[in-house]
C-alpha cells in the first residue's frame, strides 16, 4: 500500500466528478415518478414510453444515418485531401493548405453553423436532411485530414520508392501500399468524424429545418420544457451501447495480439524442429 | 562493349543550386560485383537513384544495355533495389512482401509460390513466409528485402547501404552471404557503402567517390596498393602520408633522405606525396632500419598493436605491429622499396593509369 498517494485521491475525485452526473441520470431513468427530485420507486415506465415514441425513434435513426453517411463521405474526401497535402511539392503550398484545414478545425461551431445557414439560404437550398448532411460532411473533413496526415507522414519515403521499384504503377502503389499502410489512420478519422457528427448541436441547430431533427437538437428543445425522464432512458441506452463498443474494441485488440503471439510461437517451433 | 549493362555518359545532377554529381562517366559490366564507396554526401546514393529511376539527370545520358533510359519511370526498369531501411511493406507478411513484384506482373499463383519459396530459401528464410514483418529481427528483415528484390530476376541489383543497420558480427556474415549470392545468381550487384572494409571484402570493382566525382576505380587490390591521391589513400585503410620530392625515376626523397622506390614517370624534383601503409612497417632495433622514430602511443587491438611515433623531422608515423614496444623508446622502421607508393598532386585517373602503363 506504499503506492497510495495524494495523486491517486485526485484521480479518483476527477473520475467521480466526471461520471457522477451520468450515473445520476441513469439512476433516475428507473424512477416511477416524473421528476428527478426524489426517487419514488423502480420501474421500466420511461423505457416503455421511449420505445413507443415513434418520433424519438425516427430521430435516433436520422441521427445515425447522418453520422454514418457524413463520416463515410468525409473520410473519403479527407483521405484524398491528406494525400493531396502530402504530395504538395512546395513547402509553402503544403503549409498553406494545412493552415486552411486547421482554421476550420478551431473555428467555433456557432460561426460555422451561422455561415452555412447564410450560404444555404443565399443559394436557395432547402433546409433539412440535405443541408444537415452537407454541413456535417464539411466540418468532418478537417478532422479526417488531421487524423490521416500524420500516418502518411510516418510512411517511409522509400516504401513508395520500393513499390515503384517492384513495378507497381501509381494507382497500384496507392491501393496496394499507401492506403493499406494508413488504414489505422483512416479508421481513426472515420470514428472521430462519426462521434463529432453524432453529438453536434450548434451547426445542426442552425442548418436544420423542415421538421428534420437530430438527437442533440431534439433533446435540447425538450429540455427547455423541463427534462422528461424519457430522455434519461434514452441516454442510459446510449451509454450502455458506447460502453459495449469500448469493451468490444478492447477484447478484439487482445484477441488479435494473442493470435499473433501464438502464430509466432508456432512458426518458431516449426523452424526449430 | 556489348557486355556493359549500364553506362553513364557525362552525367550531372543538381538539386536546386547544389551540384551533387559532376561529369560522371563509368561503365558497368554484366555479372560483376561493383561498389560505390565514399563518405556520406558524396553522391553515391544519387547515382543509385538515377539507375533505379527515382530521380532524373540534370544533363548527360544513362544507357541500359545500350539503350538510353533517361526519363524511363522506375516501374519500367529491369533493376531492383534493396533499401537502407529495407522499406518492407508492414501490412503484408513475409511471403506477400516477396510476392509483391510477381503479383504486379500477374504471374500465376503456383508459379509465384515456387519462385517465392525459392527466393526465401536462397536467403535462408524457408518457413518464415507467414510471419509478419514486425515479428522479424533486423537481420531477417534485411534478408526479406533481398529476397523481395532478387525474386524478380533483375538484370542489376542495387543495394543502398543495406548492412549499415546491422551489428558487426551479423554484418560480416551478410557480407559473405551477399558475395556468395551474387556469384550464384550471376547478376550485377551495385553496392553503395561508406565502409571501406566492406568494399574491399566484397567487390570485384570499386568506385571511390568524393564530392560528386569518381576519384578512382579499380579492383580492391589496385585501389589499396596504388591510391591515386591523398583522399583515396586516407579513406581506404590507414596510411602514413609524407610530403616528398621525386629526385628521378625510382628515387624519392623524403624525411631528409633518398629512398629507392618502384614508381616513375614524374618530372625531376617534382613535389609528391609518399604513402606507406602501417602494416608494411617493421619495427627493428635502433639504426638497423631506414628511419629512426620515438614511440608516442601504443594501443592493443587484439590482432595487433597500433603504435604512433614521430621521427627527427617531426613526421607522424602509424605502425601496426604484432610485437609490442615501449612508449618513449626509439626504434627503427624497416620497409622495402615496394612498400613505398608515390602520388602526384592533382593527377587525373586517366593520366595515372597511363603513367602506370609505361613502367608496369
Amino acid at each position: 500500500m506504499k503506492k497510495w498517494r495524494i495523486s491517486n485521491l485526485y484521480l479518483a475525485l476527477v473520475f467521480i466528478v466526471l461520471y457522477l452526473p451520468i450515473f445520476y441520470l441513469i439512476f433516475y431513468s428507473f424512477n416511477v415518478g416524473d421528476t428527478m427530485d426524489h426517487f419514488s420507486g423502480f420501474s421500466w415506465r420511461h423505457y416503455a414510453t421511449l420505445l413507443s415514441d415513434s418520433r424519438m425513434i425516427s430521430i435516433v435513426l436520422n441521427t445515425l444515418i447522418i453520422a454514418l453517411l457524413s463520416s463515410l463521405i468525409a473520410t473519403i474526401v479527407g483521405t484524398m485531401g491528406a494525400l493531396g497535402i502530402y504530395s504538395a511539392k512546395k513547402a509553402t503550398v503544403k503549409n498553406g493548405l494545412l493552415s486552411l484545414n486547421n482554421v476550420l478545425m478551431v473555428s467555433p461551431d456557432v460561426i460555422i453553423g451561422a455561415s452555412f445557414l447564410i450560404f444555404f439560404t443565399f443559394l436557395g437550398f432547402s433546409l433539412g436532411f440535405g443541408s444537415v448532411l452537407l454541413s456535417h460532411i464539411a466540418f468532418s473533413i478537417p478532422i479526417v485530414v488531421l487524423m490521416v496526415l500524420p500516418k502518411i507522414n510516418e510512411l517511409p519515403k522509400t516504401m513508395v520508392d520500393a513499390a515503384y521499384d517492384l513495378g507497381a504503377s501509381s494507382w497500384q502503389t496507392l491501393t496496394k501500399v499507401i492506403l493499406p499502410a494508413i488504414t489505422p489512420g483512416i479508421f481513426a478519422g472515420y470514428f472521430m468524424a462519426f462521434t463529432y457528427s453524432l453529438d453536434d448541436f450548434a451547426v445542426t441547430f442552425f442548418v436544420t429545418g423542415n421538421g428534420f431533427s437530430t438527437l442533440s437538437v431534439e433533446i435540447y428543445s425538450r429540455a427547455r420544457q423541463g427534462v422528461d425522464l424519457e430522455v434519461n432512458a434514452l441516454s442510459t441506452l446510449m451509454f450502455i451501447v458506447s460502453l459495449l463498443l469500448v469493451v468490444g474494441y478492447y477484447l478484439l485488440g487482445r484477441y488479435n495480439q494473442n493470435r499473433r503471439l501464438q502464430r509466432v510461437k508456432a512458426a518458431e517451433a516449426k523452424i526449430n524442429q | 562493349m556489348a557486355d556493359n549493362v549500364i553506362e553513364f555518359k557525362k552525367v550531372n545532377k543538381s538539386f536546386d543550386e547544389t551540384r551533387v554529381l559532376n561529369e560522371i562517366d563509368f561503365e558497368i559490366e554484366a555479372g560483376k560485383f561493383y561498389t560505390l564507396l565514399g563518405p556520406s554526401g558524396c553522391g553515391k546514393t544519387t547515382i543509385l537513384r538515377l539507375i533505379a529511376g527515382f530521380a532524373d539527370v540534370t544533363s548527360g545520358d544513362i544507357l541500359f544495355e545500350g539503350q538510353r533510359v533517361n526519363g524511363l519511370p522506375a516501374n519500367e526498369r529491369q533493376v531492383n533495389t534493396v533499401f537502407q531501411d529495407y522499406a518492407l511493406f508492414p501490412h503484408l507478411n513475409v511471403f506477400e512482401n516477396v510476392a509483391f513484384g510477381l503479383e504486379i506482373r500477374k504471374l500465376k499463383k503456383n508459379e509465384i509460390k515456387i519462385k517465392v519459396d525459392e527466393a526465401l530459401k536462397l536467403v535462408h528464410l524457408s518457413g518464415y513466409g507467414r510471419r509478419e514483418i514486425a515479428e522479424l529481427s533486423g537481420g531477417q528483415q534485411q534478408r526479406v528485402a533481398i529476397a523481395r528484390a532478387i525474386v524478380n530476376e533483375p538484370k542489376v541489383l542495387l543495394l543502398d547501404e543495406p548492412l549499415s543497420a546491422l551489428d558487426h558480427k551479423l554484418r560480416k556474415e551478410m557480407q559473405g552471404e551477399l558475395r556468395d549470392l551474387q556469384r550464384r545468381l550471376g547478376i550485377t550487384f551495385i553496392f553503395v557503402t561508406h565502409d571501406q572494409e566492406e568494399a574491399l571484402a566484397m567487390s570485384d570493382q570499386i568506385f571511390v567517390m568524393n564530392a560528386g566525382k569518381i576519384l578512382q576505380s579499380g579492383s580492391p587490390v589496385d585501389i589499396y596498393d596504388e591510391p591515386i591521391n591523398h583522399f583515396v589513400a586516407d579513406f581506404i585503410g590507414e596510411s602514413n602520408i609524407i610530403p616528398g620530392k621525386m629526385r628521378q625515376d625510382y628515387i624519392v626523397n623524403f624525411d631528409g633522405q633518398d629512398f629507392e622506390c618502384v614508381d616513375a614517370g614524374m618530372k625531376p624534383n617534382e613535389p609528391v606525396e609518399v604513402v606507406i601503409r602501417p602494416e608494411d612497417l617493421d619495427i627493428a632495433p635502433i639504426d638497423t632500419g631506414q628511419v629512426n622514430v620515438t614511440v608516442d602511443t601504443q594501443l592493443f587491438r587484439g590482432v595487433d598493436y597500433q603504435i604512433t611515433a614521430h621521427d627527427a623531422m617531426n613526421n607522424e608515423w602509424k605502425i601496426n605491429s604484432i610485437h609490442p614496444t615501449k612508449i618513449g623508446q626509439t626504434v627503427a622502421l624497416a620497409f622495402d622499396p615496394e612498400d613505398i607508393h608515390i602520388m602526384r598532386y592533382g593527377e587525373t585517373e586517366d593520366d595515372f593509369d597511363a603513367r602506370l602503363e609505361t613502367y608496369d
